[in-house]
């Protein structure tokens, strides 16, 4: 007697017909470090596997028409080592580089850590942050929606049940963008975040600010870009004052998102610290240890 | 279900559960007890095994998955006589190896980065094997054995 | 000293080829035909009384063949050393959360999961105890079995009281001109040796009774519970000590229920049963390092002079005894540091509570007081405007110094040299200077800080006035003219294996690979007491070497007589044995002739330490016979916008005496070090009205590859007489100054003082550490 089935998709279309297959709860399988966890905690979680994993189209990586194109399956190792991902998104490729370890790295997905929308999750700050998009399948056809309306809160999606994540897509930053992504673990890997930051940013030849964006991570009820703070960069020349007043408006949006709880005394000034680096790091070419 | 794999350069079939993990069935159907659970939940690295080549946990791998697919454990790693290869040799003579039970999944570890970076700074040596825990060593000498392979191995393909 | 052959060499662990190849085999890796599994129904209460357990309903289950409860053991599986007040399952009440009820033996999986389910326990909750240092109240619910009056300890929850007694410290105190007076805290610590606890138990019907596989650290105590719990007798039962995934002291007491639980349903099955306890379940059940609360008082003169000393600890048991009687003494008799005093007392309360159970941890009680006195030396440093390594400089023990206990001390107290030492390799004077000076400027928002600490220690050799105290080891010359050693005490990765083969072939100027050491096994060992408190390369080495001795001189009487010449006119040349008329024979010739001449080819060596003595009443005597000294600094890179702590250096100074196996030293030492780095930074035992938060290793977190610095370890090598071939010991000591090294560095670093371990992102950015809401439950209690 098994706890649950497995079966293997065929193409992308045949997952999405195995997930609605009637009288079964089934999922998606990826990487598998989240679902078999959960599987674990929670043995009625689902009746069967479907396993997307093999799919070599949920894998790819590609550049088309300004936009890069990341299957659902493309696993954290592949998307940090992509030259397409390195050139056009380094907030993205260092987002990946932190999540667990080698082992996490080889075989967690994104699609996986976008649909378990984990508050911690490493990815979506960067993702939000580059204005991805999901591309949802399901019987009724093919959907696009916004990653920062997908992810509805912790460990909540807009995804309809049966529904198949198939690839996330970012628009390529403009040419001169600089975007960076920093941690706070309790230790060096293998670390749940206590706190992200995830930035872009660009200057004109003037070196006024033009673009500025900044999600966080385990900070926020909703996974966002936080407008106040981008509002307080823009028009403006990048300078350790100006950082520190968007560092203010940073956790006030906390706050104002989030409410006061039992870890805003830590998060309120390590927050700080983190968005005036991020953004040290975007706009003054500053390498953070 | 029937299930297929190369397993250490070798094809091998068996019968598992759909719901199977690829370390049960190595450790349980298999016989091939030197990969190890020391935690269930994919934190320890004790599991480890190269999956196409890439170093994965073992605890959260189905088996199912495998199918089709290339595993090396720490059984595969030795020389055709069964004597030690290069990095297990190194392994042993800096003192690399204590209790032993985090050591297969250290070794594999050490094989996948040489495969892909054959000249590792003590960082990135560090780096990759950050998902093996080990309670004994300090891993100061694991960093050696791994670090001291690296080096043989440029020596030899110089000398070459 | 003639020139060593093979001590001190680099050489390979005898045991690590097996390793590497990955066929050593660990209990869990066992499997036999018709083997069966068990597991144990654990309390999800933290305390209550047990009103009924029925086993019954399990039997009915398919697949299930045995279930038992306390009562299937002789006087309800009552075991324990120094005080039995545990047993092999619950008996009465149940004491921690974790404690086992019942257990049971099953074909596979499935029906083990039904047959857990199918128990009935009725439990009455009762109150308990989860501050230790309310423990003591009149109106704290009792948790042991005595009663507040009892004549001896346990007195109600007070499970012992220590005392260390030098003149009148409090009079003392009083006159002194500078008093620094603190608290500090350490909390429980969970061992995390990657291989989880398990045994197996085959019955051996040939001998009436049972073999045990048990990974425990010593298989003779194993082996007595079993005899008392089973109603064995020493030819019945035998326990064998397969290898080992780690223990650092964690491999006891819950080891020994496992074993008694297993061995009984292998006896009542007629199977053999294979219990292996998963990673949460392990957490959960098995005892931790004891948490302490130390209040200290130290008296100085301006110019850092110590007078005075005066420590109250109080030591959380937890719900069983364990080893806490030796560990909280060790922690009285340590409590001080290594310092010369006028005056000082020291009073230890070690405590019953239902926050899980202490025992054995390496280290054994010292960790906590060093990591609280190492503080408060630097906190008087710092009040005093004196370089910390000069303050220890100043007052520490030296050659002849008579301690706090009144033990003068021999010529081996080689704490000033490790203390130079360490100051020059670390660069310290350089460093301290520049980092002080920095800290007294207030951070800049998010700098990073540099800081520089240093901390010292002493650790008493061996179990001391603690326990008897001896080691026996065997050998033996077989037919092939290999050589069969034994040993009670073992090795766990330790490299005790290792260290005795060595001392064996240096003394007979054997080859070691002529030496042979089978895993221990109480059939072919010999009792030697527990592997713990560094007692391994003293009281084992020391066994090996006089056994070596004795089968030596029978080679050389073989020897000469085969030469024709007395035995002091042989030479040796590597194994050759030369006479004066430089013939040579070889080892073979010689043992052949020794069986000619009837000689014995076996010998058996047994070695206590020299005497010690202490007084529970006066608080006085000589504790050890002898102390390992060691310093070590730690420095740090502290991010004072995150409270992230980055560990970028450490310099550790040991006085070791000779070393037997290099690489297992430093092993020891690195790795002692990352245990004391994950105890000062990120380790989290948190008991919440007696349920465990941190049940695996996503949230107990230990230092992995990335965390940890390249060490520098030093040892000072002046030879130890009463050690063989000159050697101390280490395992234990190594860990030890690691947790206040780096706290005396972060203070360096930030100006701020932690007092509490661990010192997490909260306490070294906020200075305190916050609270999480939610229920103490929401803990995973994966205990099925």
């Amino acid at each position: 007697m098994h706890q649950f089935g497995y079966v293997q998709a065929a193409s992308v279309s045949d997952a999405v017909l195995l997930l609605n297959e009637p009288g079964l709860q089934s999922r998606p399988l990826a990487g598998g470090t989240d679902i078999l966890l959960q599987l674990k905690h929670e043995p009625q979680f689902c009746d069967r596997l479907v396993d997307i994993s093999q799919l070599t189209e949920l894998h790819r990586i590609e550049q088309r028409d300004g936009w890069v194109h990341i299957g659902a399956a493309a696993t954290f190792a592949e998307v940090l080592e992509n030259p397409i991902i390195s050139a056009t998104a380094p907030v993205l490729a260092q987002a990946c580089a932190t999540v667990g370890a080698t082992q996490i790295r080889n075989m967690g997905t994104l699609g996986g850590n976008v649909a378990n929308a984990a508050a911690c999750a490493d990815s979506l700050p960067a993702l939000i942050c580059l204005d991805a998009t999901a591309k949802i399948l399901t019987p009724a056809g093919e959907e696009e929606i916004p990653l920062s309306e997908f992810v509805t809160g912790p460990n909540c999606t807009s995804l309809p049940s049966g529904g198949l994540l198939v690839s996330l897509s970012y628009p390529i930053p403009e040419e001169g963008s600089r975007s960076a992504f920093l941690k706070l673990g309790r230790r060096n890997a293998m670390a749940i975040s206590r706190l992200t930051v995830a930035a872009l940013g660009r200057v004109d030849a003037q070196r006024v600010i033009t673009e500025a964006r900044l999600v966080t991570g385990s900070a926020t009820p909703r996974i966002e870009r936080l407008a106040a703070v981008e509002q307080t960069l823009v028009g403006k020349k990048p300078t350790a004052e100006l950082y520190r007043q968007a560092a203010a408006v940073t956790v006030d949006e906390m706050i104002r998102l989030a409410g006061y709880r039992w870890s805003s005394e830590f998060k309120v000034p390590a927050l700080t610290a983190m968005t005036e680096r991020v953004f040290a790091q975007v706009f003054d070419h500053k390498e953070v240890r | 279900m029937k299930l297929q794999f190369n397993l250490n350069g070798k094809l091998v079939e068996t019968e598992a559960s759909a719901d199977a993990t690829l370390l049960s069935v190595l450790r349980d159907n298999l016989g091939l007890t030197g990969t190890k659970e020391g935690c269930g939940v994919g934190e320890c690295g004790a599991c480890s095994v190269l999956l196409d080549g890439r170093l994965v946990n073992s605890c959260l791998t189905l088996a199912a998955q495998v199918n089709g697919h290339k595993v090396i454990t720490i059984e595969g790693m030795c020389l055709p006589d069964g004597s030690p290869n290069d990095l297990q040799q190194a392994f042993i003579e800096v003192g690399a190896v204590q209790c032993g039970f985090c050591t297969p999944g250290m070794v594999l570890a050490g094989e996948a980065l040489l495969a892909e970076n054959a000249r590792p700074s003590r960082l990135e040596i560090r780096t990759a094997i950050a998902g093996n825990l080990c309670r004994c060593t300090g891993y100061q000498q694991i960093v050696d054995a791994i670090q001291i392979t690296a080096q043989k191995r440029q020596e030899k393909k110089t000398d070459a | 000293m003639p020139e060593l052959q093979f001590i001190g060499k680099p050489i390979n662990r005898v045991d690590a080829l097996e390793k590497v190849l990955g066929t050593a085999k660990y209990v869990g890796d066992y499997v036999l035909p018709g083997m069966l599994i068990a597991r144990t129904l654990r309390s999800t209460v933290p305390h209550a009384r047990i009103v009924r357990v029925d086993v019954s309903p399990a039997l009915k289950i398919p697949g299930i063949l045995a279930a038992i409860t306390c009562e299937d053991f002789v006087d309800q599986g009552r075991f324990g050393y120094p005080i039995a007040d545990m047993f092999m399952l619950a008996y009465q009440r149940v004491r921690y959360a974790g404690d086992g009820i019942a257990c049971v033996a099953a074909e596979n999986e499935t029906a083990l999961k039904l047959g857990l389910d199918a128990i009935v326990v009725e439990l009455e909750e009762l109150p308990g105890v989860f501050d230790a240092m309310t423990a003591l109240d009149p109106q704290a619910p009792i948790i042991g079995e005595t009663p507040r009056d009892a004549p001896d300890f346990p007195r109600g929850n007070l499970v012992t009281h220590y005392i260390v007694r030098q003149g009148d410290a409090q009079s003392e105190l009083a006159t002194c001109p500078v008093i620094l007076e603190e608290d500090y805290t350490t909390l429980h610590q969970e061992h995390a040796y990657i291989e989880t606890e398990g045994a197996l138990a085959i019955p051996a019907p040939e001998m009436s009774g049972v073999t045990v596989y048990a990974p425990c650290q010593s298989p003779f105590l194993n082996r007595g519970n079993l005899m008392r719990t089973l109603g064995l007798g020493e030819d019945n039962v035998r326990v064998i000590q397969p290898h080992v995934g780690g223990a650092f002291g964690g491999k006891d007491d819950l080891m020994y229920q496992i074993s008694g639980q297993v061995a009984k349903l292998a006896l009542l099955t007629g199977r053999p049963v294979k219990m292996i306890l998963s990673r949460e379940e392990s957490i959960i059940a098995s005892y931790k390092r004891d948490a302490m609360h130390m209040h200290i008082k130290l008296g100085a003169e301006t110019d850092g002079k110590l007078r005075a000393c005066a420590v109250n600890a109080t030591v959380d048991s937890g719900a069983y005894t364990s080893i806490t009687p030796f560990t909280s003494w060790r922690s009285s008799i340590h409590a001080m540091g290594p310092y010369r005093y006028d005056a000082c007392a020291v009073d230890t309360d070690a405590v019953y509570t239902n926050n899980g159970y202490a025992g054995a941890f390496r280290g054994f009680g010292n960790p906590e007081v060093c990591f609280a006195i190492e503080q408060a030396m630097d906190e008087l440093a710092l009040k005093l405007k004196i370089d910390p390594i000069e303050l220890r400089l100043k007052n520490c023990l030296r050659d002849g110094d008579t301690t706090a206990h009144g033990q003068k001390l021999g010529d081996d107290v080689a704490l000033v040299e490790c203390l130079e030492q360490v100051r020059k390799l670390s660069d310290w004077k350089r460093k301290h200077t520049l980092y002080s000076r920095l800290s007294t400027e207030p951070a800049k928002p998010g700098e990073l800080r540099r800081g520089i600490g240093v901390a010292a220690v002493f650790h008493g050799m061996s179990l001391g006035a603690e326990g008897a105290d001896f080691a026996v080891s065997t050998l033996e010359i077989n037919p092939d003219f290999t050589l069969t050693l034994t040993s009670g005490l073992t090795d766990y990765g330790t490299g005790s294996r290792t260290a005795f083969t060595l001392i064996a072939a240096e003394t007979l100027g054997l080859n070691p690979d002529r030496i042979v050491m089978p895993r221990p096994d109480t059939d072919q060992s010999h009792d030697s007491g527990p592997t713990v408190a560094s007692r391994g390369t003293i009281l084992g080495g020391n066994a090996t070497r006089i056994a070596a001795e004795r089968i030596g001189s029978q080679l050389n009487q073989a020897a000469a007589d085969l030469l024709g010449c007395r035995v002091d006119q042989i030479t040796r040349h590597g194994e050759l044995f030369i006479s004066p008329r430089e013939e040579p024979v070889t080892f073979e010739n010689v043992v052949e002739h020794a069986h000619k001449m009837g000689l014995t080819l076996y010998s058996r060596g047994r070695w206590s330490p020299p005497e010690i003595h202490w007084s529970m009443e006066t608080g006085q005597g000589k504790p050890y016979f002898a102390y390992h000294y060691g310093t070590q600094v730690a420095e740090v890179l502290v991010d004072s916008g995150t409270g992230k702590v980055e560990v970028t250096g450490i310099w550790a100074v040991h006085n070791t005496g000779t070393i037997i196996f290099p690489q297992g030293a430093y092993g020891q030492l690195y790795g002692g070090i990352t245990q004391g780095l994950g105890y000062a930074l990120m380790e989290r035992v948190d008991y919440d009205k007696g349920y465990i938060q941190a049940t695996n290793f996503d949230e107990y977190l230990i230092p992995t590859a990335l965390d940890v610095p390249d060490i520098e370890g030093v040892f000072v090598q002046d030879s130890f007489p009463a050690g063989p071939y000159g050697a101390k010991n280490l395992g234990e000591p190594g860990m030890v100054p690691a947790a206040p090294a780096i706290l005396n560095a972060i203070t360096n670093a930030t100006g701020r003082r932690i007092r509490s371990l661990p010192a997490n992102l909260e306490r070294v950015l906020l200075g305190k550490d916050l609270l999480k809401e939610g229920s103490s439950t929401a803990c995973k209690l994966g205990l099925k």
